[in-house]
Formats: structure tokens, C-alpha cells, sequence
């Protein structure tokens, strides 16, 4: 009882350092302000912000466009991920673009499509898409690929055609690594939607933090970068950890209990 | 014809970097309906290439394979597969692995349900049918990869050294189950092993194969099974099994690799 209560809170105790350490620096050494805001004033002002200000609209905003990013990159990703997997053709065909493509960062991308789109969500939710796509699509397409053949040998002797294969041999066999691509894809979703949120954007916690920056507001800044940092540990353990812990971990694919 | 297996001229080749290779020599072989044939030989002899060859996994480079009257042109449900490694989905419960090629036959759910109890019951699962294969012995996994097979009721079964990665003493119990099941269900089996007693054991003949490029060098005809199926015990104090095991045993020693 008292050791699953200590595993349970594990996941916590490298927060609770950080914070002590903030704390205890303040404590002996006392930065300016300017440089490094305390504890206390990254909280009343995040309070502040939240009842009266800003904020809940700024996160609404950051989170639309991440999702509708990270789910357009997910699912343009594994389709097209499923594709090249599947066809060598296709996949010799796609590679020297997606490798092309895939080194032209988010940032260069930006001033074109200012251009193209105009400020807004829809440059966001295109810089997400754009970091996205490329990672879910190659870890895709490497899932696909290391499915055993005789998972799909053994389907297709009972009487499985093509897309009976696919459902029920290739797609589950693939999850771990479509699920690895799409756990890196919402971490890099959000600093390609920080970044166009810095320019590109009147409203989301990219602005905040933007703002915070033109008005030497260190407290804004770290504020709003401890935010993002709780709203993606919160979807990783919330979203993506059960859809994990019901799928590959259950049909025992990854191993969640080693080296306990 | 009560053929159900007839293979003529086969003879296959695998294209590599360095030019073909040879795998097989030329086969012919005809196997009858309800028939339990065991395939012995050397490794690399060839004799998993003839069974994906009658699988429908590969094409034969020369010669031709007809099932039922029917030349083999790709797999097929009428020609079910055990393979020797591991190849039940991890993703599906026990219940769902039997029931997997009757899902793809669009069998009604009742039907599916009373198939898999039945197989269930045969093959010692009870109590497991909700588990996923990694949570099963090693033995257990490959009772549900045969009875998954039977579920799927291809008239035709192919069995490519089904037992070989489980422990001795399981096998021993696997291969009495597989030659009871074979006596309730009357289904047409071409089996390849390399263990001598396995093969004479299951058998109504027994293949010999020569090394690579494997030919058929002996065909041994073994007296049929009681209704009840073969047990080790009596097989072992058989003198007359013993006998055929011995001249199989000559047979192949005489391949080594």
C-alpha cells in the first residue's frame, strides 16, 4: 500500500526539487528581478493574468491551434506514413522530398506564409502541421515496416485480403511507433506553435510570453513557459498515457514494469 | 480424384545479389484427402519452401501445385498454416485469435462463439480465453495458433515445425492433442518437421527429404491410427513404430549437413 502511494507520487518529486531549488536560490543570492523572477511573483502575477486578464483566452487559443495542428499532422502523417510503409515505390519516391522538406525549419517557412496566409491561426496550425507530419510520418513508416511478415502471411492464409491485413495486423503492429511519433510530434507541436505565435499571432500564450519579453516582464515569461510545460505533461499523462496503457502496454508490445 | 494436394515438377529457385540459389530440387508429391503426411529432413533441405510454395506464400520457379483441383495462385482460407514461430496477434485475446479467420468469413456471432468453446475446450484453453498471447506459456501460444487455424475449418492444414520452439515435455502433450484433434475432425495435414519421432508418430507416411537441393528420397507408409489417436506410451512399445522409426532415423542420418 504505502509503496504503490510512493510510486504513485514519484513522477512529482523532480518538480518539487526544482521548485526548492528556485526557492533556495532566491533565498541565498537574490537576482534581479529583470533576470530571474521569484516563485512568488511568477504566481501572483500568473493569478492576476488568470482572474482578469488574459490567460484563459490566450490557452484556448494556443490549445485550437495545437490540436487542430498536431491532429492534421497526425493524420496526414500516418496516412501517408501507411502508404509509403506499404509501397516501395511510393516510399522511394517520397524520400528525397520528405528529407528535403523536413530540414527547411519551421522558422523559414514563416515570412512566406505571412504571406500567404496572414497572421493568424491558420500560420500557426500550418507551422505545426509542417514539424508534425514529418515526425509522425517516419516513425510510421518504420512501424509499418517492422511488422513481422508472418503476422501478415498468418491473416492472409485465413482468408484475409489486403485491407483486412492492414486493420487488424499492420495498424496495431505499428502503434508503438506511431504512438512514439505522435508523444515527439506534440512536444515539437508546441515549439512550432510558440514560435509562430511570437510573430504571427494577436492572441495565445506565444503573445504572452512575447509581451511579457517587450515589457522586461521576466515573471510573465517563465510564467507562461511553466504553463506549457504543465498543459503537455498534463496531455501526455492524461491523453496519451491511457490510450497507451490500454493498447500497446495491455497487449504486451512495450513494457511499462521493467526494472521494478 | 481423391487427390488434395498434387504437386508436379516443382522445383524453385531464390533470386539473391550473388545470382539464384538453389532450394529445392525437383518434388513431385500427392497427398489424399484426410491423409496425415510428415515431411523429414535436413535443415536448409527445402522443405519450408514447398510448404509456402502450397501456402500460396511464394511462386513455384518451375512446376505447378493444384489444391482440390485448383492451381494455387496465392493463400487462401481453403489451405490453413501453423507456423513454427510465433504468429498469433499479439493485439487479440485468445477468444479473438480462434475467432479471427470466422470474423473474416463474416460467420455469425453465435456460431463464432459455440466454434471457439468447442476448440477451446479441445486444446486445454479454458480459463484463458480472455488473456492476451503474452501472458501464455510458450506451449499455450502455439495451442492457440492451432486451434486458430482449425476455428477458420480449411479442409487443407500445413504445419511448418509447429512444436519445435516449445519445451520437450509440452510437445510430447502437443502432439497427442494435435493427433486427437486430427481423429475428431478428418482434415488433410502436411506437416514438416526435423525430430524423426515426431514425424512417425503423427504420420499415415512419412517424407524423407534429401539435403539442399532437397528431393524426396523416401516415402514410408505408416499403419494407421486407432480411433482414439496415438499415445507416446504405446507408441513407444510399439515394435512395429519403432521399427519405421528406425529405417526413418537411417534415412535422414544419412543426410547430414
Amino acid at each position: 500500500m504505502m509503496h504503490r502511494l510512493i510510486w504513485r507520487c514519484l513522477p512529482a518529486v523532480p518538480a518539487v526539487i526544482a521548485l526548492l531549488a528556485w526557492w533556495a536560490w532566491f533565498a541565498i543570492d537574490r537576482p534581479p528581478p529583470s533576470v530571474m523572477p521569484s516563485a512568488t511573483d511568477v504566481v501572483v502575477t500568473m493569478w492576476q493574468l488568470a482572474f482578469g486578464g488574459r490567460l484563459a483566452g490566450d490557452i484556448l487559443a494556443s490549445l485550437a491551434r495545437l490540436l487542430s495542428g498536431v491532429g492534421l499532422g497526425i493524420v496526414t502523417g500516418m496516412i501517408a506514413g501507411f502508404v509509403a510503409g506499404l509501397n516501395r515505390p511510393v516510399a522511394s519516391f517520397l524520400n528525397p522530398l520528405v528529407v528535403f522538406f523536413n530540414a527547411i525549419s519551421g522558422i523559414v517557412w514563416l515570412p512566406l506564409v505571412i504571406g500567404w496566409l496572414g497572421i493568424g491561426s491558420a500560420l500557426a496550425i500550418f507551422l505545426i502541421w509542417n514539424t508534425v507530419f514529418f515526425i509522425v510520418f517516419q516513425n510510421t513508416v518504420l512501424g509499418v515496416q517492422l511488422v513481422a511478415e508472418v503476422l501478415e502471411l498468418s491473416v492472409r492464409s485465413l482468408g484475409g485480403g489486403r485491407w483486412e491485413t492492414i486493420r487488424s495486423v499492420t495498424l496495431p503492429g505499428a502503434l508503438p511507433y506511431i504512438l512514439s511519433g505522435i508523444r515527439s510530434g506534440l512536444g515539437f507541436g508546441w515549439r512550432a506553435l510558440i514560435a509562430a505565435e511570437l510573430v504571427g499571432a494577436t492572441t495565445g500564450l506565444g503573445q504572452l510570453i512575447f509581451s511579457g519579453a517587450e515589457y522586461h516582464r521576466a515573471d510573465i515569461i517563465v510564467g507562461g513557459c511553466l504553463l506549457i510545460g504543465a498543459i503537455a505533461m498534463a496531455m501526455d499523462r492524461w491523453l496519451l498515457l491511457p490510450i497507451e496503457r490500454r493498447t500497446v502496454m495491455r497487449w504486451g508490445l512495450v513494457t511499462s514494469g521493467r526494472g521494478r | 480424384m481423391a487427390e488434395k494436394i498434387e504437386v508436379s515438377g516443382f522445383r524453385h529457385f531464390f533470386q539473391t545479389e550473388g545470382g539464384p540459389v538453389q532450394a529445392t530440387g525437383t518434388i513431385d508429391l500427392s497427398i489424399r484427402a484426410g491423409e496425415f503426411v510428415t515431411l523429414v529432413g535436413p535443415s536448409g533441405c527445402g522443405k519450408t519452401t514447398l510448404l509456402k510454395a502450397i501456402a500460396g506464400f511464394i511462386t513455384p520457379s518451375e512446376g505447378s501445385i493444384v489444391c482440390d483441383g485448383k492451381p494455387v495462385k496465392g493463400p487462401g482460407r481453403d489451405r490453413g498454416v501453423v507456423f513454427q514461430e510465433l504468429a498469433i496477434l499479439p493485439w487479440r485475446t485468445v477468444r479473438r485469435n480462434i475467432a479471427h479467420g470466422l470474423e473474416i468469413a463474416r460467420v455469425p456471432r453465435v456460431q463464432r462463439d459455440a466454434t471457439v468453446t468447442r476448440l477451446v475446450g479441445l486444446m486445454g484453453l479454458v480459463g484463458f480465453e480472455d488473456r492476451y498471447p503474452h501472458e501464455l506459456s510458450g506451449g499455450m501460444r502455439q495451442r492457440v495458433a492451432v486451434a486458430r487455424t482449425w476455428a477458420a475449418d480449411p479442409e487443407i492444414i500445413l504445419m511448418d515445425e509447429p512444436f519445435a520452439a516449445v519445451d520437450a515435455m509440452t510437445r510430447l502433450t502437443l502432439q497427442e492433442e494435435l493427433g486427437r484433434l486430427c481423429v475428431a475432425t478428418r482434415k488433410t495435414v502436411f506437416f514438416i518437421t526435423h525430430s524423426v519421432e515426431e514425424a512417425v508418430f503423427l504420420a499415415d507416411r512419412v517424407l524423407v527429404m534429401t539435403k539442399r537441393p532437397g528431393t524426396i528420397k523416401a516415402v514410408l507408409d505408416v499403419p494407421r491410427r486407432e480411433a482414439g489417436g496415438r499415445d507416446w506410451d504405446s507408441f513407444t512399445s510399439d515394435p512395429v513404430m519403432q521399427k519405421i522409426a528406425g529405417e526413418v532415423m537411417h534415412l535422414v542420418h544419412a543426410e547430414r549437413v
